[in-house]
């Protein structure tokens, strides 16, 4: 379980959230890849060779989740990795499939 | 990029009474044979310029700068507007250096934006919240010449001042890279926006055709308020990074993009020549 906004979410609904579509896991692959990316959500499309649009409903779950963090810089809304919440998502996950792997092999 | 402000970490006013911007000391690049160049290394706060075309070795030569200062204690920032940071960490590692490692000891940050991010700030800095977080002595800007195509040529110089100024306000030293073609054939100019004026040291990197191979040059143009070595030297890009070599004692015209032997070494040739004749 999470603290702050996350606090109801269990780790399998964090789970699921992050690998909900195939668009959310280019942007996880992408973000973790390049810790220090910031940039708007249409350079973010770019980057991962889709558009704006087709980003930006995965880009606002991964906000809501905390995993991405948004500021204003001048006119634009920028986006970025949280990287302690990103740590703490791994380690979270981690943890649950570990829990599963034992639960299966029991 | 905005004035300092006092919530982040380094600024101008912190420095006053941390002490950060003592006098006499230099920022070394670590690569020993550079920092004697340098009379020891670049100084405290300044803006240097890293001028060169494609392939000359201005990252490495970059990188090496803030690896180096990691460990001399001092964190870095390296921000790239071009390639994106994996690649940035694939390569460092090819030349022994772990920068996500660093990263994870807070020591170091590779950050990729775009540069009309940086041009677009307001009151609040693409760069405020890893200034606090790291508290940087060094930063790389990868490169200003990307700036180029987010602002008209007349602004240029502007802008960069802006960049510029952001910096030295919050006692970063920073190494500005650009992108320069026009150190070949007879010219001398660096950028023809007048950013030349605007750092404190310029240093040149040069490809240059010798006897049919392609070596490279490094010469440091400018260097305000020191003294420093005005001759070109020989550099090789090796495994573990930068390695800089002998001058280029033989031969002249080399910035002019013509290189030839000096008459003393054509004479002496000659001279090599006829006596082995008359063995």
């Amino acid at each position: 379980m999470f603290h702050g906004e996350q606090a109801e979410m269990s780790e399998q609904e964090i789970l699921s959230t992050l690998l909900a579509s195939e668009i959310r896991g280019d942007l996880l692959v992408l973000f973790h890849k390049n810790p220090g990316l910031i940039d708007t959500v249409d350079g973010i499309a770019r980057r991962i060779g889709r558009t704006t649009i087709a980003v930006i409903s995965d880009v606002r779950e991964l906000l809501q989740l905390g995993l991405l963090k948004q500021k204003r810089i001048g006119a634009s809304e920028i986006v970025y990795l949280d990287r302690a919440r990103d740590r703490e998502i791994l380690e979270s996950v981690a943890n649950h499939l570990k829990t599963v792997r034992i639960g299966r092999e029991k | 990029m905005t004035a300092p402000r006092s919530k982040a970490g380094a600024s101008g006013f912190d420095q006053l009474f941390s002490g950060r911007a003592e006098e006499g000391l230099r920022v070394k690049t670590g690569i020993v044979e550079l920092d004697d160049m340098l009379r020891g290394g670049f100084m405290p706060g300044d803006a240097v310029m890293l001028a060169g075309s494609a392939g000359t070795g201005k990252t490495t030569l970059a990188l090496q700068y803030l690896v180096n200062g990691v460990k001399l204690g001092e964190p870095g920032i390296y921000v790239t507007f071009e390639e994106l940071p994996d690649q940035i960490y694939r390569d460092a590692k090819n030349l022994g250096w772990d920068l996500r490692k660093m990263e994870e000891a807070d020591k170091f940050r590779v950050i990729c934006t775009s540069p009309n991010l940086v041009l677009e700030s307001g009151d609040d800095s693409l760069l405020d919240e890893v200034l606090r977080d790291i508290q940087p002595r060094r930063i790389v800007i990868d490169s200003l010449s990307h700036l180029e195509m987010f602002v008209k040529k007349d602004d240029m110089r502007m802008e960069a001042y802006r960049v510029i100024r952001y910096l030295k306000t919050r006692g970063v030293s920073s190494v500005l890279l650009w992108e320069s073609p026009q150190i070949s054939g007879g010219s001398f100019s660096i950028t023809d926006v007048g950013l030349s004026f605007l750092v404190d040291c310029i240093v040149a990197l040069k490809p240059v055709e010798i006897e049919s191979s392609l070596r490279k040059a490094l010469v440091i143009l400018k260097m305000r308020g020191s003294d420093h070595d005005k001759r070109l030297r020989e550099f090789e890009i090796t495994s573990t990074g930068i390695k800089i070599e002998s001058t280029f004692s033989n031969y002249e015209g080399i910035i002019s993009g013509s290189p030839r032997k000096v008459a003393s070494e054509k004479f002496m040739e000659l001279f090599r020549g006829a006596s082995e004749k008359h063995k």
